[in-house]
């Protein structure tokens, strides 16, 4: 067994363990990693289940492909055996919605005093978004 | 209203850039937005209406005249189109442009940025160029991946690389996922 790292909506660790270059983990730590638990329906989180089509792709014995989870939410994922990470991309959909029918993507990201706040934090408002650097 | 999105993981910097500003200033130290939104290059503005759908897509507009000369556009246009929209509705003919989809390896260039970011932040050197010089070679215009690395890796941001990139940026017509509004 293994750390496994999984750099998603959050950086989060997963007991697991690497076969063949596929991150495998523990059940509860795929809950752990990405909020999203496996269940007879599919992947599930709150009252929301994505179907899964191939079962025996996704379970590995008593363990769970972290990268067929992430592909089945589809999620571009980068694999990296040598540093034990995985990073999972913003969903393919939500990128594609903003730029086919418009819809914004909401997002969460901390202020400069470390305060959370939304897009949708501003709704009902018409909104400038800015995207800036400082290089 | 105004929402500014740093795509920066050094807040000192932007707390400096930021300083009297009373809008939310928010960090994005991992470029969430870039793939959210098909952000190649900043300054990005997107025009985001009351109901939370695009009025306008990704546009190159800067806050001030310092860049003019160089994209023949100036804030003040850009602030008369505002006012249009937020007083009378009215956006301007470009805000129906398309924007092009980031392709798989823009997509896989952000993930490697942010593994390498993450690993900088963790004190492994090595692996973060590794993964610095693995975005490059996928997405080697594209502003959020390499220049945004500049100051990761050392470099200066107007170096010899810097002046580099913005050679081969400009041979390659300067490729952009976004309005390039004509002045």
């Amino acid at each position: 067994m293994t750390t496994i790292t999984v750099l998603g909506d959050e950086v989060a660790t997963a007991a697991g363990e690497w076969v063949d270059g596929r991150p495998l983990v523990e059940p509860d730590g795929l809950s752990a990693a990405i909020g999203w638990t496996l269940k007879p329906e599919g992947l599930c989180r709150d009252d929301m289940c994505v179907p899964v089509r191939d079962r025996s792709a996704i379970e590995v014995g008593d363990k769970i492909d972290l990268a067929v989870a992430a592909d089945t939410l589809d999620r571009p994922t980068l694999l990296d055996p040598e540093t034990s990470a995985v990073v999972l991309g913003q969903p393919n959909a939500t990128r594609q919605a903003a730029l086919r029918d418009r819809q914004a993507p909401d997002f969460t990201f901390a202020d400069l005093d470390g305060a959370d706040r939304s897009l949708s934090d501003y709704a009902g408002k018409k909104r400038l978004l800015v995207a800036f650097s400082s290089w | 209203m105004v929402i500014a999105v740093a795509i920066d993981e050094a807040t000192d910097e932007v707390r400096v850039l930021a300083d009297g500003i009373t809008y939310p200033v928010l960090m994005d130290p991992d470029h969430l937005l870039t793939e959210l939104y098909a952000i190649s290059n900043v300054p990005a503005v997107v025009w985001i209406d009351e109901n939370g759908r695009i009025a306008r897509p990704n546009a190159s507009e800067f806050g001030t005249d310092m860049f003019s000369e160089f994209t023949g556009r100036t804030r003040e246009g850009h602030f008369d189109q505002i006012r249009a929209w937020v007083r009378e509705g009215v956006v301007p003919n470009d805000a129906d442009s398309e924007i092009a989809d980031l392709d798989d390896d823009e997509l896989d260039a952000r993930l490697h940025f942010r593994l390498a970011a993450h690993l900088r932040r963790a004190g492994d050197e090595a692996g973060a160029a590794r993964h610095f010089d693995a975005a490059a070679r996928l997405a080697p215009l594209d502003f959020t991946v390499v220049r945004a690395a500049m100051p990761l890796r050392g470099e200066s941001p107007f170096g010899e690389e810097f002046f580099k990139l913005l050679e081969e940026y400009q041979e390659a017509g300067s490729p952009f996922h976004g309005i390039t509004p004509a002045p």
